[in-house]
């Protein structure tokens, strides 16, 4: 068993890749930026030991699309490597061959919030179904259904017979 | 054969959720496998960022219907620690005994769809006669068999009664005896053997790599559960092992549940005997202040994790809710590589999906029908009264 | 025998119209002593019946580009084999149809709805019922060779291939059952591996491959083709009573007649029933295992146990029976 990481550690371990500040009880949170991201994650896996990826949550603050990767390890801390992504052109590189569940959560994040991931061996629609229309990303704070649209499904037909 | 794709779901009798696997198979082999979650998707989480915390607790508890408790219970826990509310001792008590018996009638119904998988029927059907012991307890202490509906934000809904302890204590010791049969048979039962052993096996690393979760980590030797990593309730204080296995595959998880199961009889029997007298709930502020928390929990079928964020409103802002199952799917998918047609169903059973849980709603219209409407005791004491009278004799 | 009498027997009794309710009765049963060991009520006694006229009223499908006529086909086919078979096999004494050589033919009658149901696989356009039928096929090859030495072991220590011959040897001499308990064991598991029953329920393997053959079968075929498996579940349990446990062959002398043939038939009854109480115990208690164990289990030990059996009741033949 592993002691717990201390904020002294994770700031003096995570250095140069952003802030570091505490989330809660027994977690951390470092922002980054999305260049950095990659090296970053690889770096809280070599240096913080942090080998097993919890999820990566995704979030639309309205003015950015930020991405959250939380990770933990023998020492049962959380850190949490979050990034923003504008949500004009929300592009970022796949981390799916660096971390190999995130390939998942990467479809479903597309799905959802419209963020294309560079290089994903099958960025195909997973959660949603296939005859929803393209460019609408429903958890966007600003998506709304529009009337008379359709999302997939059966067709009503209700002409009389 | 040539290479043939063969359709698995969503509709398929392996699997009685919707998930489509599409299965490239050469003969018996599989070559590889695609995956596509898309039929049923219900928009839960964008409907929860519409709703208030009283009313988004039924909806989070209908995520899914076997591990209910577990999405209330993560979420509660999330929003109490951002508004920084500390629960009484006796509705931590209740919460556990509520998670743990949920997970024993989890794993016993995983037991026998994994019986069912490899269509050992008579395992399926006792294990799920022997799992209604532990439904009726749900019931006496809720009022309901399937959403307990046991969670507020603050505490929980209702109280303990001496009789409702009394009466659940009085029903363990059946469990305990017939969990140790099924010991028994998975050890013992040749065909069981046969189809288990040596099936879709993961090694630590592996397991590690995909980010497998739950039971099924467990069972390659990776010693993760949320209860002992990231202590809630009272996991903290009582006594209670986190129960692993080395095999690594189908007999690893199913030999980990079955430890569970007695872990989990263990735990409950504990937490009903020492159950701290006072109040069950504490008032709560309507609005939470602006915060984010990660909630972590263990479900039956592994971690859950919640992710919420508040943004000072009586609404959340965001929810994230991964499931134990999108986090195992990645596992499955590469045990499967190489592995026989006839060996899907039990390894993708082996992981417990649980998918959507859908929106299934079954509506009794008894206006017209009063005289042919069964009701559920009737139905029951129909298909248990010969077992009843046995049990007496 | 006089051409009344015989017509009676073969559409009669215990002829067809016997076998059918019989074959039914043999389902109930069958499920219902699989229901009272896991803990179920089980279905009422005329359920099998019900299902049969039921099934029998829907509407047939055709999938898309099958040929009709063999689809159609198929399932009178295999009723008419398992039927056939079912005249040679004894019921009431010694069958009036027996013949020197009859095992051989109802044997192979006996194996002929297994390979329509390859048949029915392949046509069907279905890639569940095409991998199932590739299974059954597989599966005969594997459980077809000791089932036959082992029902072949009775015949050559009866220096009869003739049923009903073996059946008199054996009221002469002591029970197979006695005499060749592992031919006994073997032709058992064979039976069950014939019928598709669990362990061997690989080539409908549920949660598999949905219902295998059986997928695309609909209304009449599906009836059809449930009856004969019903049949064949008689016929077996017939068989291996007549081979192995003396079959309706009466060991005391009694008169009338007529009143000896009920006695037989009574002993018919009771050792096709204790025959199916093995099968429903072995199905209860074991799961499906795959087809490459069955494989490596059917051709390592089962075939092995049989040809030890053969080359024992040859040893027998040569110290004892012959002697």
């Amino acid at each position: 068993m592993i002691d717990p990481l201390t904020l002294n550690f994770v700031t003096e371990t995570m250095k140069g890749f952003g802030t570091v500040e505490p989330a809660g009880k027994n977690r951390f949170r470092i922002t980054t930026t999305p260049d950095r991201l990659r090296d970053a994650i690889m770096h809280v896996q070599a240096m913080l030991g942090c080998d097993r990826l919890i999820t990566v949550s995704a979030v639309d603050n309205s003015r950015t699309l930020e991405l959250h990767y939380h990770f933990t390890g023998q020492h049962r801390t959380v850190i949490t490597i979050a990034t923003g992504l504008s949500r004009d052109k929300p592009v970022l590189a796949t981390l799916s061959d660096l971390l190999l569940p995130a390939g998942l959560y990467e479809r479903q994040i597309h799905d959802l919030f419209g963020i294309s991931f560079t290089g994903h061996p099958s960025l195909k629609k997973l959660v949603l179904n296939e005859d929803f229309p393209e460019n609408e990303y429903p958890l966007r704070k600003d998506w709304k259904p529009a009337p008379g649209r359709s999302y997939g499904g059966t067709k009503e037909r209700r002409e009389p017979l | 054969m040539t290479e043939v794709i063969i359709p698995i779901g969503p509709q398929h009798p392996a699997l009685k959720e919707p998930v489509n696997f599409r299965v490239v198979a050469d003969g018996e082999k599989i070559v590889r496998l695609e995956l596509d979650l898309s039929y049923n998707h219900r928009g839960i989480e964008k409907a929860a960022e519409q709703r208030d915390f009283i009313r988004v607790l039924p909806l989070l508890e209908r995520v899914c219907g076997i591990c209910s408790h577990s999405h209330t219970t993560a979420f509660a826990k999330g929003i109490e620690e951002i508004m920084q509310l500390e629960i009484p001792p006796r509705a931590q008590y209740i919460r556990t005994i509520i998670a743990e018996l949920e997970r024993i009638h989890s794993h016993l119904l995983w037991l026998g769809v994994a019986g069912h998988e490899i269509g050992f029927n008579t395992l399926f059907m006792w294990t799920w006669r022997d799992r209604e012991a532990v439904q009726d307890t749900l019931e006496e202490m809720s009022g309901n068999r399937v959403h307990y509906g046991m969670n507020e934000v603050g505490g929980v809904r209702c109280d303990l009664t001496p009789a409702q302890v009394r009466a659940a204590l009085a029903r363990l010791p059946l469990l305990e005896e017939r969990v140790q049969k099924y010991v028994g048979m998975v050890n013992e039962e040749e065909t069981m053997l046969l189809r288990f052993r040596g099936v879709g096996k993961m090694t630590k690393q592996e397991a590690l790599a995909y980010g497998a979760v739950g039971p099924t980590a467990r069972a390659s030797g990776v010693a993760c559960d949320a209860r002992h990593e990231d202590p809630y309730l009272v996991y903290a204080e009582i006594p209670w092992e986190v129960v692993t296995d080395t095999h690594g595959d189908v007999y690893g998880r199913t030999c980990v549940r079955i430890g569970e199961i007695q872990e989990s009889t263990k735990i409950v029997r504990y937490c009903l005997e020492h159950l701290p007298e006072g109040n069950i709930r504490v008032a709560t502020p309507k609005t939470a202040p602006t915060g984010e928390c990660l909630s972590r929990y263990e479900a039956p079928r592994g971690e859950l994790v919640h992710f919420i964020r508040t943004n000072g409103t009586d609404k959340v802002e965001r929810i994230d809710i991964r499931t134990p199952t999108l986090a195992n799917w990645t596992s499955v998918a590469m045990c499967l590589t190489g592995q026989n047609i006839a060996d899907i169903p039990v390894i993708v059973a082996a992981i417990d999906p649980c998918l959507s849980c859908t929106s299934r709603i079954t509506v009794i219209d008894d206006r017209e029908k009063k005289k042919n409407a069964i009701t559920f005791d009737e139905l029951r004491e129909r298909s248990r009264a010969r077992w009843h009278a046995e049990e007496r004799s | 025998m006089d051409p009344l009498l015989l017509f009676i027997y073969i559409f009669l009794f215990p002829g067809f119209l016997f076998l059918f309710a019989y074959a039914l009765t043999f389902e109930y049963l069958d499920r219902r002593i699989a229901a009272r060991m896991q803990h179920r009520v089980g279905p009422p006694f005329f359920q099998p019946f019900a299902d049969l006229i039921k099934v029998l009223g829907k509407e047939v499908i055709d999938p898309d580009g099958v040929d009709r006529r063999i689809f159609d086909a198929a399932p009178l086919i295999a009723l008419a084999a398992v039927m056939t078979a079912y005249l040679y096999i004894p019921i009431v004494g010694i069958s009036p149809l027996a013949f020197e050589g009859d095992l051989v033919l109802v044997l192979y009658l006996l194996a002929l709805p297994t390979i329509l149901l390859f048949v029915l696989g392949w046509l069907s356009r279905n890639i569940f019922s095409a991998v199932g039928g590739v299974r059954a096929v597989t599966q005969l090859f594997i459980y077809e060779v000791p089932f036959f030495l082992a029902l072949l072991a009775p015949a050559l220590m009866a220096g009869t291939w003739s049923i009903s011959g073996i059946m008199v040897w054996q009221q002469q001499h002591l029970w197979c059952l006695f005499l060749q308990p592992i031919g006994f064991v073997v032709a058992l598991i064979g039976l069950q591996a014939k019928l598709e029953r669990t362990p061997f329920d690989i080539p409908e393997a549920e949660t598999e491959i949905v219902a295998g053959p059986w997928t695309e079968l609909t209304g009449r075929r599906l009836a059809l083709m449930h009856l004969a498996r019903d049949a064949s579940l008689v016929c077996g349990s017939a068989l291996v009573a007549a081979l192995f446990l003396g079959g309706p062959q009466v060991p005391w002398v009694i008169s009338p007649a007529w009143l000896g043939w009920i006695v037989g038939f009574i002993l018919f009854l009771v050792k096709t029933l204790a025959v199916l109480l093995i099968l429903s115990s072995i199905k209860v208690a074991t799961g499906r295992i795959r087809i490459d164990q069955l494989n490596r289990i059917g051709w390592k030990y089962i075939t092995s146990a049989a040809i030890v059996q053969v080359a024992i009741v040859l040893a027998m033949n040569y110290w004892w029976v012959r002697a």
